[in-house]
């Protein structure tokens, strides 16, 4: 049905210019709604905190076929169908749907944007109560650990004690090893893509120079910035540099190799001057992420990410105990990002304290993006491994 | 794989035991034991489409390189470790013996038997490498890197301080009780460490009945 080189040139769905994409859910609608609040690691208490999510299928009459699905960094609630404004297809259409990997026919979908993120959940650019301002740099540091604390309180308000999943890759990996060590009796499985136990120095590196971008851009005033004058230039920068680290050395050479953004000029002679490809699709990326991104919010969540140590509270073994989930561990050879030696590690260490694992290692060449492109050998393993998982709960 | 095999090891396997299934390829042995024998069952392959088959058959399964160790699992994990087909491909197969028991209590190794009536016969009348139902590829295609006979494989136990506790032969009319070393094509051995021999197991003893004389 697709072939390798069509799975790249359409890439994933956040920021392209999707062209004659159909989505079979349609257009989907996002909800806000309000929680109780959490203190936080840090020892910030939120009275109360908002939280956009999308729910997609049908919770079954007893309440065993709900699926968390957690988004990466750039990522939002909108997981499938279409933007009702903006007519986009949400982050992980490819996989998530009726017949789908994520087969919304069987299965209740439940995506939450994080807390600390900018798309309706609270975040650094929400309100504050006391101030009527935008918290900004007062908003207190976040976890992974209270993403997942509002997420458990969003599935409370739904109404739902244990998930059949919580799948999530990236940072939406440490959040379902978050939930399988923070809530074991509320996961059934747990299906971390992508993804480690805490970030080695290279990842935080990374990450440090997206947030140095940002940082000294003019713009950013001490984090105090106007609508109008946002450090745009900063944050197009990070999500340059972050995209580069998505990417594969064979994804790039296929997508754009040495190719011009115009192979000839007005006289009709080759362009040398015309900038290359990949230049011009790193520009798209950034300024399109712009529009849709706030600046501290991604200084926060890249934070969060880097801060984030699956064995912060406890060693190994004690944190590991209680873990009831079964566990489906994927990572891809060609992810040098999150490279497949630290999926192994915590594989090695799930396998140590007796938890049921499954791993594979998929021979996707497409980089970190491996598991948001159109992705046939990703989606049958997960499809086959919830199938199996969803006839376990109901027996 | 001579069916001979799956059906003996199915056999020395109790219910509910603990089994790890070294190359596992596409599960299907694995999801047989699963089910007739219903034990806990992990499979180890190498190969991402294979693991992916695996997942299909609702396995739990490990995407690894048995070469690379088994250093995922802790000490007495399993009750069976199971090498089938896999053995002679092993670059070392002393070291991932001696792991396998680290894991698992006993350890079930099938192998083809370079001491067979017409391997011998090939090599000394065509004077070529053998090619024969168990040893199907020529030499420059086979996954093999070790031939071996039965007589060595006993040799090979005896230095490792492991016991053959049962084996079983077999060449193309079935089992092979007379003369295996010439005329086995395949055979299965179950091992035990030394050190735990004499431990009550639940196998069925005596199908391999002890040679007097071998060639």
């Amino acid at each position: 049905m697709t072939t390798p080189h069509t799975d790249i040139v359409r890439g994933d769905l956040q920021d392209q210019k999707v062209v004659d994409y159909q989505s079979p859910l349609g257009v989907t609608q996002t909800k806000t709604v309000t929680l109780p609040g959490i203190q936080t690691q840090s020892g910030f208490t939120f009275d109360h905190v908002d939280v956009s999510y999308q729910t997609l299928g049908t919770l079954s009459p007893k309440r065993d076929n709900a699926v968390l699905v957690c988004h990466a960094l750039s990522g939002d609630a909108h997981v499938a169908g279409l933007h009702p404004e903006t007519g986009r297809p949400g982050w992980w259409d490819y996989h998530v749907g009726p017949g789908k990997a994520i087969d919304t026919d069987k299965l209740f979908v439940i995506c939450p944007n994080v807390l600390g993120g900018c798309s309706g959940t609270t975040g650094p650019a929400s309100l504050r109560p006391e101030t009527g301002k935008p918290y900004g740099m007062s908003f207190p540091p976040v976890a992974i650990r209270d993403m997942v604390a509002v997420q458990a309180k969003l599935i409370d308000h739904l109404g739902i004690q244990r998930l059949l999943a919580v799948i999530g890759g990236s940072m939406g990996g440490m959040q379902a090893l978050a939930w399988a060590t923070d809530y074991p009796q509320r996961v059934q499985t747990c299906i971390p893509i992508a993804t480690c136990i805490s970030h080695s120095a290279m990842q935080i590196a990374f990450n440090e120079v997206g947030r140095r971008a940002i940082l000294t851009d003019p713009d950013w005033n001490d984090g105090n910035y106007s609508e109008d004058r946002r450090p745009v230039h900063g944050l197009a920068v990070a999500r340059m540099v972050g995209h580069v680290t998505y990417l594969s050395e064979f994804s790039m050479t296929h997508k754009f190799g040495r190719k011009r953004q115009k192979e000839r000029d007005a006289n009709g002679d080759k362009a040398e001057a015309a900038p290359f490809s990949v230049e011009s699709y790193l520009h798209h990326q950034g300024q399109s992420f712009v529009k849709r991104f706030d600046p501290n919010s991604y200084l926060y969540l890249t934070k969060a990410i880097d801060q984030f140590d699956l064995f912060e509270n406890g060693s190994q073994a004690e944190v590991l105990r209680g873990v009831r989930a079964r566990f489906l561990v994927i990572s891809f050879a060609s992810d040098w990002l999150y490279p497949p030696v630290q999926s192994r590690e915590l594989v090695r260490l799930l396998k140590r304290a007796n938890v049921p694992v499954t791993y594979i290692n998929l021979e996707t060449p497409y980089g970190h993006d491996s598991f948001l492109i159109e992705n046939p050998a990703f989606a049958n393993v997960v499809r086959h491994y919830l199938e199996n998982e969803h006839r376990h709960a109901r027996n | 794989m001579h069916p001979g095999i799956y059906e003996t090891v199915l056999r020395w396997i109790p219910e509910k035991s603990r089994v790890l299934d070294l190359g596992t390829g596409d599960g299907a042995f694995l999801a047989r034991l699963v089910q007739t024998r219903h034990v806990t069952g992990e499979g180890v392959e190498k190969d991402s489409a294979l693991v992916a088959r695996c997942v299909e058959r609702g396995l739990t399964v490990h995407q690894s390189d048995i070469a690379d160790g088994l250093d995922q699992y802790g000490d007495s994990t399993f009750d069976f470790v199971l090498l089938l087909g896999t053995f002679q491909e092993l670059i070392s197969p002393a070291e991932i013996i001696r792991e396998t028991f680290r894991v698992g209590r006993e350890v079930i190794v099938s192998y083809s038997n370079f001491a067979h009536v017409r391997v011998r016969a090939q090599i000394l009348f065509r004077g070529r490498t053998p090619i024969t139902r168990s040893l199907p590829a020529p030499w420059y295609r086979t996954h093999n890197l070790h031939f071996l006979s039965l007589l060595d494989f006993q040799e090979f136990c005896r230095d490792l301080g492991v016991r053959e506790a049962n084996r079983a032969c077999f060449n193309a009319r079935g089992a092979v009780h007379f003369l295996p070393n010439f005329r086995a094509e395949e055979a299965v051995s179950l091992l035990q460490a030394n050190s735990i021999s004499g431990h009550s197991t639940t196998v069925e003893r005596g199908e391999a009945k002890k040679e007097t004389y071998q060639i």
